[in-house]
């Protein structure tokens, strides 16, 4: 049986006058189990392959074997189906004459399936909302599986579509299967695929090398069969009056939830968080509550995790207002460690737009602010990859020059590692 | 079979303050998780509902006496909530608090009364005791007792002196016809009163608490301010610095107690009453009821009112905000029309009042309203002003008591 715990980090006390709360509240899940066998319905997984033109040799070939190796750890018993994507997406497996959209995996549909994957070619344009689209479609016709995840392989760009198309696809299966995207190679633009990631709950990765993406589709396709929670949902209470700021993934990687937000009441908002493994995930909240008479407390915030109806745990987020500044003036470890992260991050992603948009000043001051974040919050992966694009001077004071010549692939590691955070030790 | 099952007057249900669970009329414990129900709390939506929009029809008959004092209070002392979650009204975010930290009593729908730990104390050592007739203006019994919070389990001793004047003020007696009988009555009554209430303070004393950490050098104390409104006239009688105002709703409001207290010897030394309510020893008393009493025999007055009003009783922690009776009268009057004259929501009000100027001390409230103002028989000024009559019979309850000597 799955099993759930929270843990709150904050400073309670607040300052005369004072009105904005922050905790971080961390969810930690063990005994998941897995996907589709705790009885609370049947899994489902996709795997869409890119085989537009520029797959063509070394990626197709990279790109079979992955998909193979993806479907060995595919566990019997999970509805599957694998859809091969270029200007129009069409299924290649169950093959497109079957007269079903999906079938359940066991040795033979392995065998018959990797067959399948063997003859994909390499051939036509890229319209990746045709594909999101197609996946959606074949989920709904296995209404059993209350556990929908897909993997997107890409190389390239979007051309075969209209921006707004492509929006309109994501957020016609947005709600309906959770997706992780990896981009091979140079030419696929990140921004695009984290739109995808982050409307479907999942991930965004680069695989700068063909042959390490077999490893990559491995790992993937493990963690999303030890998802043995379809599906969780996290809900935020706040009193009358108050203003919740924001709702922030922090750990494992930062995903502001805001605009993900369901009124549940007036007071209570629910956020999506999709399926669960064994996994620890921090959240930052933030809530605005009306300022009390010194010696005064309130409940700031009640952060439950929901699987259906039952709630599995929560936390309570505290305000006491104090008058003493030895007590109020503390800043909580984990709040200004995720406060420092998140900011790294946006820190990153500005820096990088504003050197692709040849705004040198802007892109220097961003990574800089970068670096001397990463450096403050330890996050030596971050200093690391910084590195391959900044020339760093000072990482205190974050001054650093802009690397003459840069290897895209390093601008793109450090662009998709941005939302990557260290976990803080928290007591 | 309980006689005062947990539902207000319109036979609704209330909840289990600890865990929601719904009670049913006549449960003593709750179905849900075992915790005491608390026999005889008016929920807040018979005592009157503090939210906007909704008025109360409490029926005087519907339980007004808490019993289970350590419950959880099923009434949000913030916004008037009745949903609790974790121990946290589910409405505002206020902690749950004992009933002894916020209770309201209501014993008729013209006299109520409220008792507030305030903000800045992490305890309520005020008492608060009320009866009432069901009738408006027939007779109404107002205690408001004040903990000296220096001393150990004076919590105890207010409500015990509390309880125990008002017991004694509520036992029946033959109605008294005329106006000067019913002054001295009273006035022996509440010298009766003032004595029991002195007598549980010192029991309170005798078996401390064993709170830990307690200071136990200083034997509990308290104030005490009784208000008696019988058919027409006021009597009042008081010990320390808790006091009665009178309000009318038109005309001079009047401080119907003189508090004992270090502060107003001052200001009839001639010290101007601002500068002797904000000096260092502003808050000493020099008198209290308890077992080191210099001299618990309250003082006492009347008055025969001539229009409708206000009586009121409170503690320090309302008045410190409103010290001369003018001002108090204009927050009372004014919050009084909010409230559409509804005592129980203006005591709610009054107390609200206080905690958002700051809350400094427990605060303690007690209401009736008097309207309309009874016929009396003979010039009712002059009445009032008669003195003392021999005491009809039927009066003296305890003939050997030693209530202490009359005032000089």
């Amino acid at each position: 049986m799955p099993s759930f715990s929270a843990e709150v980090f904050q400073n309670e006390f607040i300052s005369e006058g004072s009105s904005d709360v922050h905790a971080i509240v961390s969810v930690t899940c063990t005994g998941a189990g897995e996907a589709g066998r705790g009885g609370g319905g049947d899994a489902a997984e996709i795997i869409i392959v890119d085989t537009s033109g520029s797959m063509l040799d070394a990626k197709i070939v990279a790109a079979r074997q992955a998909a193979a190796v993806a479907v060995d750890q595919i566990l019997d018993g999970t509805w599957f189906a694998i859809i091969s994507g270029t200007h129009v997406a069409t299924r290649a497996f169950p093959y497109p004459n079957a007269r079903v959209s999906m079938v359940q995996m066991e040795p033979g549909a392995r065998a018959a399936a990797k067959e399948a994957i063997s003859r994909l070619e390499a051939d036509g344009g890229t319209a990746m909302g045709s594909w999101l689209k197609l996946a959606g479609q074949l989920f709904d016709t296995v209404p059993q599986a209350t556990q929908r995840h897909a993997i997107l392989l890409t190389d390239g760009q979007n051309q075969s579509e209209q921006p707004h198309q492509f929006q309109n696809a994501i957020d016609s299966v947005t709600g309906r299967f959770q997706c992780d995207c990896r981009g091979v190679g140079a030419d696929w633009d990140v921004a695009e695929l984290r739109r995808v990631s982050t409307a479907l709950l999942g991930t965004v990765d680069l695989i700068a090398d063909p042959a390490s993406m077999a490893a990559d589709f491995e790992q993937l396709m493990q963690k999303a069969m030890g998802r043995g929670v379809a599906e969780a949902t996290l809900r935020v209470w706040a009193p009358q009056g108050s203003q919740l700021l924001w709702v922030r993934q922090v750990s494992p990687n930062v995903e502001d939830l805001t605009s993900r937000r369901v009124e549940v009441n007036p007071l209570t908002s629910a956020f999506p968080t999709g399926a669960w493994g064994d996994e620890s995930r921090d959240y930052h909240v933030a809530v605005r509550v009306p300022p009390q008479a010194v010696g005064q407390e309130r409940l700031a915030a009640r952060v439950q995790l929901l699987v259906g109806q039952e709630t599995v745990s929560q936390g309570l987020v505290k305000a006491k207002w104090s008058g003493d500044d030895a007590l109020t003036t503390r800043i909580d470890p984990a709040v200004a460690h995720y406060t420092g992260q998140a900011e790294l991050a946006t820190a990153i992603q500005e820096g990088l737009a504003a050197k692709a948009a040849g705004d040198a000043e802007t892109a220097t001051t961003k990574l800089g602010r970068a670096v001397a974040l990463a450096a403050e919050t330890g996050n030596d992966e971050a200093t690391s990859k910084l590195r391959k694009v900044v020339d760093i001077d000072d990482p205190a004071t974050g001054t650093v020059r802009l690397k003459r010549s840069v290897d895209k692939l390093d601008e793109m590691a450090l662009d998709t590692a941005s939302t990557k955070t260290t976990r803080v030790n928290k007591r | 079979m309980n006689e005062n099952p947990p539902t207000d007057a319109a036979g609704q249900q209330i909840n289990c303050p600890n865990c929601g669970e719904d009670a049913e009329p006549g449960d003593l414990f709750c179905e849900g998780c075992g915790q005491d129900l608390p026999d005889g709390i008016t929920p807040a939506a018979a005592v009157g509902n503090r939210r906007p929009g909704g008025m109360a029809h409490p029926n005087a008959s519907s339980p007004t006496r808490p019993m289970d004092m350590n419950a959880l209070s099923p009434t949000c002392r913030n916004c008037a909530g009745t949903t609790f979650l974790d121990g946290y009204c589910e409405n505002c975010g206020t902690p749950a608090v004992k009933v002894r930290d916020h209770w309201q009593e209501r014993p008729a729908t013209w006299v109520a009364g409220m008792s507030d730990r305030g903000i800045r104390h992490h305890r309520n050592e005020d008492g608060l005791a009320l009866s009432a007739r069901p009738e408006p203006g027939s007779r109404a019994i107002l205690v408001v007792c004040d903990g000296v919070s220096s001393s150990a389990d004076s919590d105890i001793a207010s409500l015990a002196a509390a309880r125990a004047a008002r017991d004694v003020l509520e036992r029946p007696r033959p109605d008294v016809p005329s106006v000067a009988g019913r002054i001295s009555a009273w006035n022996e009554r509440l010298a009766m009163a003032g004595a029991e209430a002195n007598k549980q303070a010192i029991e309170a004393g005798r078996d401390p608490s064993g709170r830990a950490g307690e200071r136990q050098d200083s034997p509990p104390s308290c104030t005490f301010a009784a208000a008696v409104f019988d058919s027409g006239v006021i009597v009042v009688g008081w010990v320390g610095d808790s006091r009665i105002y009178w309000i009318p709703d038109s005309g001079e409001p009047e401080q119907m107690s003189r508090d004992d207290s270090w502060a107003t010897e001052q200001i009839l030394a001639g010290v101007p009453r601002e500068e002797a309510e904000n000096g260092p020893r502003a808050h000493a008393i020099t008198r209290w009821l308890g077992p080191d009493s210099p001299d618990s025999v309250p003082t006492r007055d009347s008055r025969v009112p001539d229009r409708p009003g206000w009586l009121l009783v409170c503690s320090d922690g309302l008045w410190n905000y409103a010290s001369p009776a003018r001002d108090l009268a204009e927050v009372v009057r004014a919050l009084a029309d909010e409230v559409q004259g509804d005592p129980g929501l203006l005591a709610g009000r009054l107390i609200d009042w206080a905690n958002s100027r700051g809350g400094q001390d427990n605060i303690t409230v007690a209401l009736a309203r008097i309207a309309p103002i009874p016929p009396q028989r003979g010039p009712a000024a002059e009445a009032a002003l008669q003195p003392t009559q021999p005491m009809p019979e039927g009066w003296n309850l305890y003939p050997d008591a030693d209530y202490g000597s009359p005032e000089t």
